[in-house]
């Protein structure tokens, strides 16, 4: 019995053993997204952009089972398919955000839900976005309802390193957990410039100068190159000496940095000008690390070659400017500028960094296409769909699952009822991995518990 | 239209521009005018800076511009911004919105600088003119809002002091219920002065002493002298309020008072649609926010605008400043969510001239000043642009700073781009 007992014990022992050993190797808060019931559906006839530069006319499109499945024409129904006439409408992959405030800086905008910024340090890569996020916001529904599927939620700008980042699907839960694009790498948001000089600056400690914001990154990146030599130094090791050996203490902060030079987490780069810009990507050389993306860049266009030689993104307003000294040299062409560099091998993205724009971003790649064309370039309207669909799907780590109406891809798909490049244009249907969540002729839409009975308590907030 | 003689004084002598002195006839345009929900095609004549007439039929001129079958629309008038008056928003030297000294009777009048890049910019977007207002002040009615013609002109051609502004509604200093009351003694105030009591500052200076709510505010002559203006002119009050109990309350104050009341913000309108289409209370909003950014606006929805024009309220669009322009975009998006073309259109000229006493512009009619757009396509769609733009009848240069910046970076690569253009 004893002996049996003991056995137990050893057994229990090396279970609670093992069963750390995988938490600990299991990444926490993990996503739980399951998707909606998807439907399986053949649209027939449609207009299509593709997502990677292509445009079909009169062409059907198959999902099955979340995915899509074929694009071409006259395909072959089957009584197991619902068929959705796309004649004189269009088809896009789901738009996707990269630059999001949703759910940290929620509506309404009051001193409560201010969960943005972590501004009490310049150094703070120890927050995740997805800590702060409320899962209730209503601008994910009006999101849903401009034929957004995937977006992109970044802390604030007021620090040098912000914290990570989160990717989403748009299906509102009751946790940030069962939204989260399944494996979706994180993202290190970085912020140069204005912001956090003129935050810290006025509290009398450093930064209080574009010097200062370089030092500090310099100095951050430093600690996080000794931290991760520990790390390697440790697990190079063999198990039996890591049993007995120091294991070195995590560190939240230098665990974020740690995942940037293992390239496992992505830098998104708050930068506007293009002299700052230039330098960032001097301190990611000297670190050996990479920047995935530049935001807002309102002089990306000064420096195009030089992204695109060093395979960085560019994600871009339309036509914001002037509300700060670094977002005065606004050109329209901007996005077009990033785009068509190095015979066309830039990397353009058009970014919301707004509860407002995020729900037309179709519109702002018209404006930023038109832009383009005044200044002489050629670019058609299937190259521009991939500023808010395959680009950013890219730059999210998410381009194998999503971005595209590519076979096998995730079918996040949206019907417009005309061409999106016109102010006309509305979502009338959004699928996400093939699950129909919004449907704009049935009134199949979303509302967050806080749009709930809160004007008259006999109805929704807002009144179709 | 003292300012105006001095404009056209100013561009005889100055300009060397012809153009002016002769007659322009644009022909073959699809004319929104402004005033009509639908289009005609016709042929307008511009001569000494005004429109002299409107035809189906055929008209001579020095000059003529085939506009091809395009639309010609009046020059867009940006409802509320402060362009003219700001910069660059985070700089706080070069805004001119805020007075430490003057409340209700502040102007920003004399700070208007016709040489700010967002003229230019508003400007090649189709804007040809602005009301310009200042921050809201610490009294719940206060700040004076002038009219601008955005032609960049030194001589600046503008109507001084034509708007009062004001805003009710949640704070996290004060219950809206003090700012309702503050509003009602202040209005009070103001009704109680007469012509007398304004001759002269000292004559101010005694009324201030004698009135405890004059006192408490610290009014200075200037604030005086705008209240007995906002009543006895029957000077437009614009006040920013979106909870539609709070629009209830300032229906309330419009009868007490006879105020020629504009609600700008007005998100919950359409809950108190009925009210205030029966009050005739004109509303400033942006079609294009649909956010309810606060308490004060759960009702924000993008039918707002076409749920307000079945209702017969009248209506004018804005959207910031350095991109007033947008509110064309947003008026793209309410006719895409209902609105009718033709009032959209309104929204963006004549409903802001006739709300806000502009008589001479905002409409494609004979005697109204030329500001006029041809478009390349359709307005409402954000992607197409203005082909020209007239201002008191002058066809006006397109070249902004942005445009500027954008030919140095994508032409000329042969010399290091200082030494470009």
């Amino acid at each position: 019995m004893m002996h049996k007992n003991n056995t137990k014990l050893i057994l229990l022992t090396a279970l609670i053993f093992i069963s750390n050993i995988s938490l600990a190797e299991k990444a926490p808060f993990e996503s739980s997204y399951e998707p909606l019931p998807s439907t399986n559906t053949i649209f027939r006839n449609a207009n299509i952009y593709d997502g990677e530069g292509n445009e079909f006319s009169e062409t059907d499109l198959l999902i099955k089972d979340g995915k899509i499945i074929a694009m071409g024409t006259d395909l072959p129904g089957s009584p197991e398919f619902i068929e959705v006439d796309a004649s004189g409408k269009w088809i896009t992959p789901g738009i996707i955000d990269i630059h999001s405030h949703m759910g940290v800086y929620s509506a309404p905008s009051v001193s409560s839900s201010s969960d943005g910024n972590e501004s009490t340090s310049p150094i703070t890569a120890d927050v995740w976005a997805e800590h702060s996020i409320w899962t209730q916001d209503p601008q994910f529904a009006l999101a849903l309802k401009g034929g957004v599927t995937t977006f992109h939620v970044l802390p604030g700008s007021a620090n040098l390193i912000g914290g990570r980042g989160v990717t989403a699907k748009n299906l509102q839960r009751n946790t940030i957990n069962s939204m989260k694009f399944p494996n979706a790498p994180h993202t290190l948001k970085m912020a140069c410039g204005e912001n956090p000089k003129r935050v810290y600056g006025n509290r009398k400690q450093a930064p209080s100068t574009r010097m200062g914001n370089i030092a500090g990154y310099r100095k951050a990146w430093i600690e996080a190159e000794s931290y991760l030599s520990r790390l390697d130094e440790y697990e190079s090791k063999s198990d039996e000496a890591k049993e007995i050996g120091y294991k070195p203490k995590r560190d939240l902060e230098l665990e974020t940095l740690a995942g940037v030079l293992r390239g496992e987490i992505l830098v998104h780069n708050h930068c506007y000008r293009a002299g700052e810009m230039a330098m960032m990507i001097d301190v990611a050389k000297e670190f050996n690390y990479k920047i995935t993306a530049f935001h807002h860049a309102v002089e990306a266009y000064k420096i195009a070659d030089l992204l695109a030689e060093n395979n960085i993104c560019a994600a871009l307003w339309a036509d914001w400017w002037g509300f700060k000294h670094e977002a005065y040299d606004m050109v329209q062409a901007n996005v077009a500028i990033v785009d068509q560099a190095r015979n066309g091998t830039g990397c353009a993205i058009v970014h919301s960094d707004s509860e407002i724009g995020i729900q037309h971003l179709n519109q702002e790649a018209s404006k930023a296409l038109s832009a383009g064309l005044k200044a002489g370039y050629k670019i058609s309207k299937a190259r521009a769909m991939k500023w808010i669909t395959s680009n950013p799907a890219k730059a999210a780590g998410i381009y194998e699952e999503t971005g595209s109406l590519q076979v096998g891809k995730n079918a996040d798909v949206v019907l417009w009822s005309q061409n999106p490049f016109s102010v006309y244009a509305l979502a009338e249907k959004v699928y996400i991995d093939g699950a129909l969540a919004f449907d704009k002729e049935k009134g199949l839409v979303p509302n967050s518990d806080f749009d709930l009975g809160i004007l008259n308590p006999t109805k929704n907030r807002i009144q179709e | 239209m003292i300012n105006k003689n001095i404009l056209f004084l100013a561009l005889l002598i100055f300009s060397a521009n012809t153009i002016f002195a002769q007659s322009i006839v644009i022909k073959n345009a699809t004319i929104y005018n402004g005033i009509d929900n639908s289009p005609f095609s016709g042929n307008i004549l511009i001569e000494d800076g005004l429109i002299k007439k409107v035809s189906k039929s055929l008209i001579q001129g020095d000059q003529v511009i085939d506009a091809d079958g395009k639309i010609v629309t009046p020059g867009f008038i940006a409802s509320a911004t402060e362009i003219g008056i700001v910069e660059i928003g985070a700089l706080s030297v070069t805004r001119d919105d805020e007075s430490n000294v003057y409340s209700i009777g502040f102007s920003i009048h004399d700070a208007f600088n016709p040489n700010s890049t967002l003229i230019p910019w508003n400007r090649s977007n189709g804007i040809t003119s602005a009301i310009t207002l200042p921050r809201h002040t610490s009294s719940p009615i206060g700040g004076l809002g002038s009219f601008f013609v955005l032609d960049s002109n030194l001589n600046i051609d503008s109507k001084q002091d034509m708007v009062m502004i004001g805003r009710i509604g949640g704070s996290s200093s004060s219950s809206r219920s003090e700012m309702l009351s503050l509003t009602d003694d202040i209005l009070s105030f103001a009704s109680s002065i007469s012509a007398k009591d304004v001759r002269t500052n000292s004559d101010i200076d005694s009324l201030i002493d004698s009135s405890s709510i004059a006192d408490y505010l610290e009014l200075k002559p200037r604030d005086v002298k705008a209240l007995f203006k906002l009543v006895n002119e029957n000077m437009p009050l614009m006040i920013s309020s979106n909870r539609a109990s709070d629009i209830l309350k300032l229906i309330e104050l419009k009868k007490k008072y006879n105020l020629n009341l504009i609600i700008m913000g007005a998100q919950e309108a359409t809950l108190v649609s009925r009210q205030i289409a029966d009050s005739k209370i004109p509303l400033v909003v942006n079609p294009i926010n649909n956010i309810p950014n606060s308490f004060d606006e759960l009702a924000a929805n993008k039918n707002l605008s076409s749920r307000l024009e079945d209702a017969g309220v009248l209506m004018m669009f804005n959207y910031g400043s350095h991109n007033s322009h947008l509110m064309r975009q947003g008026a793209g998006i309410a006719v895409a969510n209902g609105m009718s073309y033709g009032g959209a259109i309104k929204a963006l000229t004549s409903n802001v001239a006739s709300s806000f006493n502009i008589e001479d512009r905002g409409s494609i009619s004979p005697g109204k000043v030329a500001d006029l757009v041809i478009w390349e396509a359709d307005p409402l769609e954000p992607s197409s642009m203005p082909e020209k733009v007239f201002i008191n009848g002058i066809d006006m240069d397109l070249t902004t700073r942005s445009t500027r910046l954008r030919d140095r970076y994508t032409k000329n690569f042969d010399k290091p781009n200082t030494y470009r253009n």
